[in-house]
């Protein structure tokens, strides 16, 4: 074998995993009985240690996403560490980046291994959201994506950002609402086939379309449903993975970029363009040694279906104006050419938002080890992940390969 | 070239907060000019309003009244929003590129039908009884 080959991140591997169904499980304030976070996960900590096969003792290192404003602990990864009595040499610590969170907490693990500082590491979290009104959650949002002086006094949400992005869409190319709505029948489709799913079920284009719109072009049934999550992905180093004697997926690239803008560029720019993604999907492939061509199926952060059109052409899966009608011709469903979101997507799935970057990471895993029942992609060999932040100000794509 | 000042009753839902840097900007609005800022180094202009330049980092922007018109670039409908804006719902808002100036998002006013795109917008005054804020319509006449 060539070593240096296996420098880096190119040494790390997911070697076993564990999540809750995306669902709704945060009980309101006034319920007798209160469901707590850290009970709900340590659940899935023990669950997916022994799915990797390791011991308690072999972990290093606890990369925790930060739970969102609703979960009542604080300090909740020492607090964690506590309620499970890991000692990690390497590090504890909870990592925070809109969206992007689910990512950043697995790239920080992955970076624990490859700099040797870890031989496991673990990427975990709880996010819940499900118990708070919309309209309280919509003026935490509204402080999030946009500028609090300059862009929330108007109104803004993450939704709008998406409905002025169809807007765009259909304006430039011409796309229709019939073909954004085949994205969502793809998605929904795929959701029906994953346990992990909170809808579960399909949905026609008729009863997508039937939906009034909440935003121009997107009804209910295009628009990510929020939901609670809980999940734990345990990485290790390769010769640990080869040891364990099954099947795991190792990290073959890594991109990230920002393009030092937040969710609206004051220069004029393409704002389809999804420019940050782009640049770090061609990072990732570059050093993976891939091109778009070459992989099997990827997982792409969308908090609706037009930014998964977006996403799939900034990445190189489909040309530019294209996205959507690849829906309509099949060629990102199951058993196409290039399978998009075969989890759902958060749109069925479920989108426990800071979490659902890591639900990506488990589907590739599931995939690229053969185990994804239903939904599984024949002879799925490289899977990509894409997780971004607002809207599209900056991005971050792992690419993973089958190990045995 | 100034802006139309409107008079809204009522509050702001949701106030901006000013400071002893941007109070230029909403001082200016109140009387009918839209403030940016521009680099004297290296011409940069920013909204929201900068003092130091982004790109090149010169300490100290100057202001430049704009003349608040230019062209929509995006819009959307609004049918759920934070709860502060319970009252004002449906609304619109769009993304404008300010003609030889920087792309800005605001509400768009006056505006039933979606808008095309490409078309010209100009920008008002929202005088409220608490301060003013800015929107975009279509030209008047
Ligand atoms: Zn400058």
């Amino acid at each position: 074998m060539d070593r240096s080959d296996r420098s880096g991140i190119r040494n790390v591997c997911v070697i076993g995993q564990a999540a809750l169904p995306c669902s709704r499980f945060q009980t309101p304030d006034e319920a007798e009985i209160q469901t707590v976070e850290h009970e709900i996960l340590a659940d899935v900590v023990v669950r997916a240690v022994a799915e990797a096969g390791i011991g308690k003792s072999d972990i290093d290192s606890l990369i925790f996403t930060h739970p969102r404003t609703y979960t009542k602990q604080r300090y909740f990864a020492t607090f964690m560490a506590n309620y499970l009595r890991l000692r990690c040499s390497g590090v504890v610590m909870e990592v925070i980046g809109n969206g992007m969170t689910g990512g950043l907490a697995f790239d920080q693990a992955v970076m624990q291994v490859a700099s040797g500082v870890a031989d496991v590491a673990l990427a975990l979290g709880i996010s819940v959201e499900t118990a708070v009104p919309r309209t309280t959650h919509l003026a935490y949002q509204m402080r999030s994506n946009g500028d609090v002086d300059f862009h929330a006094p108007f109104g803004f949400t993450p939704r709008v950002w998406y409905g002025m992005d169809v807007a765009r869409y259909f304006h430039e190319y011409g796309a229709t609402r019939e073909q954004l709505a085949a994205v969502a029948v793809k998605d929904h489709w795929h959701g029906s086939l994953n346990p992990l799913s909170i809808r579960g079920t399909p949905f026609t284009r008729d009863q997508i379309l039937a939906e009034a719109p909440l935003v121009d072009g997107m009804g209910l049934l295009e628009l990510a449903i929020p939901a609670d999550g809980a999940i734990c992905l345990v990485l290790a180093r390769e010769e640990i993975a080869k040891s364990l004697g099954k099947p795991y997926a190792r990290v073959t690239g890594r991109g990230f970029y920002h393009e030092g803008v937040h969710e609206i560029s004051e220069v004029p720019n393409d704002m389809l363009a999804m420019a940050s993604c782009a640049r770090s999907a061609q990072d990732a492939f570059a050093q993976a040694g891939i091109t778009p061509a070459d992989v099997s199926l990827a997982e792409l952060y969308a908090g609706s279906t037009i930014i998964e059109v977006l996403a799939s052409e900034a990445m190189g899966f489909a040309p530019r104006g294209k996205g959507a009608q690849l829906a309509v011709e099949g060629e990102t469903r199951l058993g196409g050419r290039i399978p998009i979101n075969t989890s759902g997507a958060p749109i069925s799935r479920g989108h426990p938002a800071y979490l659902t970057p890591l639900y990506g990471v488990y589907e590739l895993v599931e995939q690229l080890r053969g185990q994804a029942g239903a939904r599984q992609v024949k002879n799925a060999t490289i899977g990509a992940m894409m997780s971004e932040l607002g809207n599209f100000s900056g991005a971050s794509v792992h690419v993973l390969e089958a190990g045995r | 070239m100034t802006l139309e000042i409107i008079a809204r009753p009522g509050k702001r839902a949701y106030p901006p907060r000013v400071t002893a840097f941007t109070q230029t900007f909403w001082q200016g609005l109140l009387d009918g000019r839209f403030m940016i800022t521009k680099c004297p180094k290296c011409g940069h202009m920013s909204f929201p309003p900068k003092r130091i330049c982004a790109e090149c980092w010169a300490p100290n922007t100057d202001w430049l009244a704009h003349s608040g018109r230019g062209i929509l670039y995006s819009q959307s409908v609004v049918n759920a929003a934070a709860f502060y804006f319970a009252a004002e719902l449906p609304f619109r808002l769009g993304i404008i590129d300010l003609h030889d100036g920087p792309r800005i998002a605001t509400r768009l006013i006056g505006m039933d039908e979606p808008p095309p795109l490409g078309c010209e917008v100009e920008l008002v005054t929202l005088a409220y009884e608490d301060g003013p804020l800015y929107a975009a319509r279509l030209p008047a006449k």
